[in-house]
């Protein structure tokens, strides 16, 4: 691997904590309301007060770096490297649910995450 | 509650998905094009990378693209399962590099693709098992 890869998992790395942070501040404000029925106008009351939580903005910061990372990160990277590598959020959010949310991660999904790791490592010797 | 009707209609919107996401990191990637191995060395140098970026009109397109998918998605998932539409949505994974190599010109080794595909198994997994969860609801 060149030093060029490295730094670019890094910075891959960097953005998938940041979206992983993202989602998890969004998911523990979406579980303090109960989940909308159906229709629209139920919808978008559900979007109202969820936009009311202060944690959905600290989500959206966290989901504007993550952009900023990302944006970098193509500028010095192939895409099909950089998209392909970026399936590791799938890694940090199970890792999260299972530790911050507390949610039960089957064995299936850890499977699924072998998995993830071994095809970043292929694509990162390519 | 499980919906788990596959319609036609569904279908067509998970390949829109697909597109729409492929197409999201093709502006992006073409947004950042002009500004490729710019030297950053300085919070200046930051500063002028993401000036320069976010006055591209390829970046604007790809955010609202976003957010175009933002509202598939939200139709996707009112209809059926995260389980299900997860792992047809991963297509992308296979979209891109291609699309890359079409449009972008880069080289994809068979090496490459071979990641992508364990990504891609490694994905349905990770999406098929929050049918155990699901169950317990």
């Amino acid at each position: 691997m060149k030093e060029g890869v490295i730094f670019t998992l890094f910075l891959i790395v960097l953005t998938s904590i940041c979206d992983t942070v993202n989602q998890l501040f969004l998911k523990s404000a979406i579980n303090t309301l109960s989940s909308p029925s159906g229709n629209i106008l139920n919808i978008l009351k559900f979007i109202l007060k969820l936009v009311l939580i202060p944690r959905v903005w600290i989500s959206l910061l966290f989901s504007i770096t993550s952009l900023c990372i990302w944006l970098f990160v193509l500028s010095r990277a192939d895409l099909s490297f950089a998209f392909s590598a970026d399936s590791m959020h799938y890694i940090f959010i199970a890792i999260a649910s299972r530790f911050v949310l507390k949610e039960k991660v089957g064995l299936k999904r850890w499977i699924g995450i072998i998995f993830i790791v071994i095809g970043i490592a292929v694509i990162s010797f390519s | 509650m499980l919906k788990k009707k596959l319609t036609i209609k569904i279908i067509l919107f998970l390949i829109f998905s697909d597109i729409l996401e492929t197409l999201i990191h093709l502006c992006f990637k073409k947004g950042v094009s002009s500004y490729s191995y710019q030297q950053v060395s300085t919070l200046a140098d930051l500063l002028a990378f993401f000036t320069g970026v976010f006055s591209s009109p390829f970046l604007w397109l790809g955010l609202l693209l976003v957010f175009l998918t933002f509202i598939v998605w939200s139709t996707i998932l009112s209809k059926i399962d995260l389980s299900v539409a997860v792992p047809i949505a991963s297509f992308s994974y296979i979209l891109v590099p291609f699309t890359s190599a079409l449009i972008l010109h880069e080289t994809v080794s068979w090496l490459r693709w071979s990641g992508v595909f364990f990504i891609l198994v490694g994905v349905i997994f990770v999406s098929l098992s929050t049918r155990e969860k699901e169950a317990h609801l």
